[in-house]
């Protein structure tokens, strides 16, 4: 039961990330490699701001939001004048630098050693401390996290968003400002994925800079793509099939020194068929 | 009143002028044709008026009043321009009616967030969709569609503009007679609300029906111009038809 | 001052172990036109063949090279002949190759990790003083020297088959335009197999100089892949002598760089040069803007 609450939990973490990654990559077309940074800053700022100044969890949950929007902002600025290839190449390449901020801003970040001794949050005097109080909030933060997504998607914004993905230069000529439509959807998103930070953080008590790497994003992104683009179901989807399927690993008595990496090969292997035989994933509305 | 005109218009690629020092006057409320060879630079010309190319020189005069240098594609619409593709460019993977519903809707970033379309928007959209026999389909991914209702769907999208110029690129390419029928109505119901619109064609037949008057280009330049019976007479213009 | 030798010396080995990934980078991205992640994990395979048979093994170095070299150029050409021919066929987008590439990518880098650990290896042992040479007052061992002249003549070596040879004629043909090269009869898919044959060694064996110079680890394709790209992209994507150019480049910036950062910002130098180069100039020094 503990072990089913835990599984929950993560999945919660990681479909917060993945609806807020389709926003970007299934509704507007933009192939993202950079969403673990969004998460990492959500996941530091509520390191940082809970383990070394006492703040409280809900504080630091939205000081973090703040921060990864202004990140997304500014990463979504620069790149959003890029297309194709090169935005992907862009996105890759400033995951990189924020991973090197993390590991390499000693004082802010203790960098490789982390972060330890993160709490649990407390609303009104009572502590989420057990696990079973911690998956209703997650579990909370992403009911929130769904229905803001699906408001934006079916508002004349998400339709504006699903043009853009289509064909961005005409629907310029059709009065739209692309660059302000994109630069948006990025900073939403980057915003969203920052609450799976903060949750992330609370819950495993430790952060440090491996969890933000580029390999994360090509998770979350492979998550997006099982799952389905363009779906916000499919996103939930896919986090359940790809959070549970490596647990289901060490369940079954695979060592767990590996069980992660036995995780990697298999969606790394799961991309490439995807690509294949099936690029619109499981029940995506939209092809690559 | 002149609704367009372009005074000395240039545009190059990589030091080839594809549009080269053109001056053309486009009347008001009249159907106007722009014909020529193959690479004449018609759609250049098209993608330039839209915005979709930036100008290297020249002017382009709106209505007589407002003169520019640099035109913006999302700007356009604010100049009551509006066109379609001689490439069909929809908006593959989305439905029919939110092809349309997406050129009705708000374009201002925050207020789209909080808007949605509404019961006056669908009317708008089915009115149209039912003049080209859309309506039913209007469900269906555009990509599924043939390619003659593909067409259609362009030119329906660019009517929901409401836009005071048309810039229609071989609309009638591809399309079997009944459908040409459905675009030449189009365009004299268009005609006589007094809106403007300047058609690349090929059809001679057609753009002697249409034609209120004519461009013909020719290497980027403007080679003749005048009523459709009379230019299309000419020697110079069927010379180079044919030394095409 | 003195330093200034050293440091150059540092750019040129540097900009040679570059140069490597970038000559099989666009010799690749000239014929398939999308970024592709797959040479980093090979680079990774080159050297963990050599440790494996050099040093797991205990076989004779000149072998373990040549193995890991052709190794790695099998894995690529598979990975062309498995998966990027089929998603031709279907003429699948830039994006969707670049997501297989990134799978393939992620699962090899696995496997290796599953294999070997994800400890961080050394191939030479480091307590064996090499042999070492000066010039200018700048030092540097018989592995580096070995680097730069490596780099040298592969850059020669491939210019002149692009340029001499019927099969260069090909490649250049298929590079760019692969459905006229078709339609005069070239057989496109065996080219293109050719060229990820190439572009892998040449990964694979960037990948056992880096083994040689510092170390290999199973995540080592990332960064090379990244640095690859800036560099070509620096001098002009699809382009050789760019490549050979931009990674040198990349190779003196770097190294001057961390004289005023210290070393481990090293990336943040060079994806900073990658989007300003995205943003200001994307067609690279060498390349004609589009």
């Amino acid at each position: 039961m503990d072990y089913l609450i835990h599984l929950l939990i993560l999945f919660a973490i990681y479909a917060i990330l993945s609806l807020s990654l389709n926003l970007v990559m299934g509704y507007t077309g933009l192939l993202s490699v950079t969403h673990a940074a969004f998460f990492g800053i959500g996941a530091y700022a509520t390191g940082i701001l809970m383990a070394h100044a006492g703040f409280g969890f809900f504080t630091s949950l939205i000081i973090g939001i703040v921060l990864s929007g202004i990140l997304s902002f500014i990463i979504g600025a620069i790149l959003s004048r890029l297309s194709g290839d090169y935005f992907v190449l862009g996105t890759i390449g400033l995951n990189y630098l924020v991973l090197a901020v993390f590991t390499n801003w000693y004082d802010l970040t203790r960098g490789p050693l982390g972060i330890a001794g993160i709490p649990k949050p407390s609303l009104f005097g009572v502590s989420f401390f057990q696990n079973n109080y911690f998956l209703i909030l997650s579990l909370a933060f992403l009911v929130i996290t769904f229905f803001i997504s699906r408001f934006i998607v079916n508002s004349s914004f998400g339709r504006a968003l699903k043009a853009i993905r289509e064909d961005q230069k005409t629907l310029q000529v059709f009065g739209y400002n692309i660059f302000s439509y994109k630069l948006a959807i990025f900073t939403i998103s980057g915003a969203l994925a920052a609450i799976g930070g903060s949750l992330f953080a609370s819950y495993i008590t430790f952060i440090n800079p491996a969890s933000f790497d580029v390999m994360q994003s090509v998770f979350i992104l492979a998550i997006v793509v099982l799952g389905g683009l363009g779906n916000l179901k499919g996103s939930l989807l896919g986090a359940l099939i790809l959070v549970a399927f490596p647990e289901f690993l060490r369940f079954i008595g695979f060592p767990s020194e590996i069980a992660a990496q036995t995780r990697q090969a298999i969606y790394g292997l799961l991309l490439v068929v995807l690509m294949l035989y099936r690029p619109q994933g499981l029940i995506g509305k939209y092809k690559l | 009143m002149k609704a367009i005109e372009t005074k000395n218009l240039k545009k190059h690629f990589d030091g080839v002028y594809a549009v080269d020092d053109l001056s053309i006057k486009i009347e008001k409320g009249t159907i106007t044709s722009i014909i020529g060879p193959n690479g004449s630079g018609k759609t250049t010309l098209i993608n330039t008026l839209s915005g979709m190319l930036e100008m290297d020189g020249g002017l382009v005069v709106i209505e007589e009043s407002q003169k520019l240098t640099k035109i913006k594609p999302h700007e356009t619409p604010a100049f009551g321009i509006t066109r379609t593709f001689q490439t069909i460019r929809l908006f593959e993977q989305m439905t029919v009616l939110d092809n349309i519903l997406v050129v009705l809707t708000e374009r201002q970033v925050f207020k789209a967030i909080f808007d949605k379309h509404t019961n006056y928007h669908l009317k708008i959209a089915e009115e149209l969709l039912k003049k080209v026999n859309l309506w039913e389909k209007k469900n269906d991914l555009a990509v599924n569609l043939s390619y003659g209702q593909r067409k259609l769907l362009e030119i329906v999208r660019a009517l929901a503009m409401k836009a005071e110029i048309y810039l229609f690129d071989e609309p009638f390419a591809g399309l079997f007679p009944e459908m040409r029928k459905i675009v030449v109505s189009v365009m004299e119901e268009l005609k006589k609300e007094g809106k403007t619109i300047i058609l690349i064609e090929h059809d001679m037949g057609l753009i002697r029906e249409l034609s209120d008057y004519v461009f013909v280009m020719d290497s980027g330049k403007l080679l003749a111009e005048g009523k459709p019976e009379e230019v299309l007479k000419r020697k110079e213009v069927i010379e180079a038809y044919l030394g095409d | 001052m003195d330093i200034i030798p050293q440091i150059i010396v540092n750019s040129l080995i540097a900009g040679s172990i570059y140069s490597l990934v970038t000559l099989g980078f666009n010799l690749v991205y000239g014929a398939t036109r999308f970024v592709n992640m797959v040479p980093g994990v090979l680079a990774a395979i080159g050297g963990y063949t050599v440790y494996y048979l050099f040093n797991q093994l205990g076989s004779n170095l000149y072998l373990s090279i040549i193995a890991g070299i052709l190794i790695a150029g099998i894995f690529g050409y598979l990975s062309d002949h498995l998966v990027f021919r089929k998603l031709r066929r279907n003429k699948a987008s830039n994006l969707v190759s670049f997501v297989a590439s990134l799978g393939i990518f992620t699962m090899l880098q696995a496997v290796i990790s599953i294999l070997f650990t994800s400890q961080f290896q050394s191939i030479l042992d480091v307590t064996q003083s090499p042999t070492t040479y000066e010039i200018f007052g700048a030092t540097f061992t018989w592995i580096q020297g070995l680097i730069f002249i490596t780099a040298i003549v592969a850059f020669i070596g491939l210019a002149l088959v692009l340029k001499k040879t019927g099969f260069g004629k090909a490649v250049r043909a298929v590079s760019d335009d692969e459905e006229v090269s078709k339609i005069i009869g070239i057989n496109t898919d065996k080219i293109i197999s050719w060229i990820f044959f190439i572009g892998s060694c040449l990964a694979g064996l960037s990948g056992i100089f880096i083994g040689f110079d510092t170390g290999i680890r199973p995540t080592m394709g990332l960064v090379i892949v990244l640095e690859g790209a800036t560099a070509s992209i620096i001098g002009g994507i699809g382009n050789i002598y760019g490549g050979f150019l931009g990674a040198f480049l990349l190779g003196f910036v770097e190294n001057f760089g961390i004289l005023k950062i210290s070393g481990e910002w090293k990336p943040a130098i060079s994806f900073g040069l990658l989007v300003l180069f995205l943003l200001f100039k994307p067609e690279g020094i060498m390349n004609k803007k589009k």
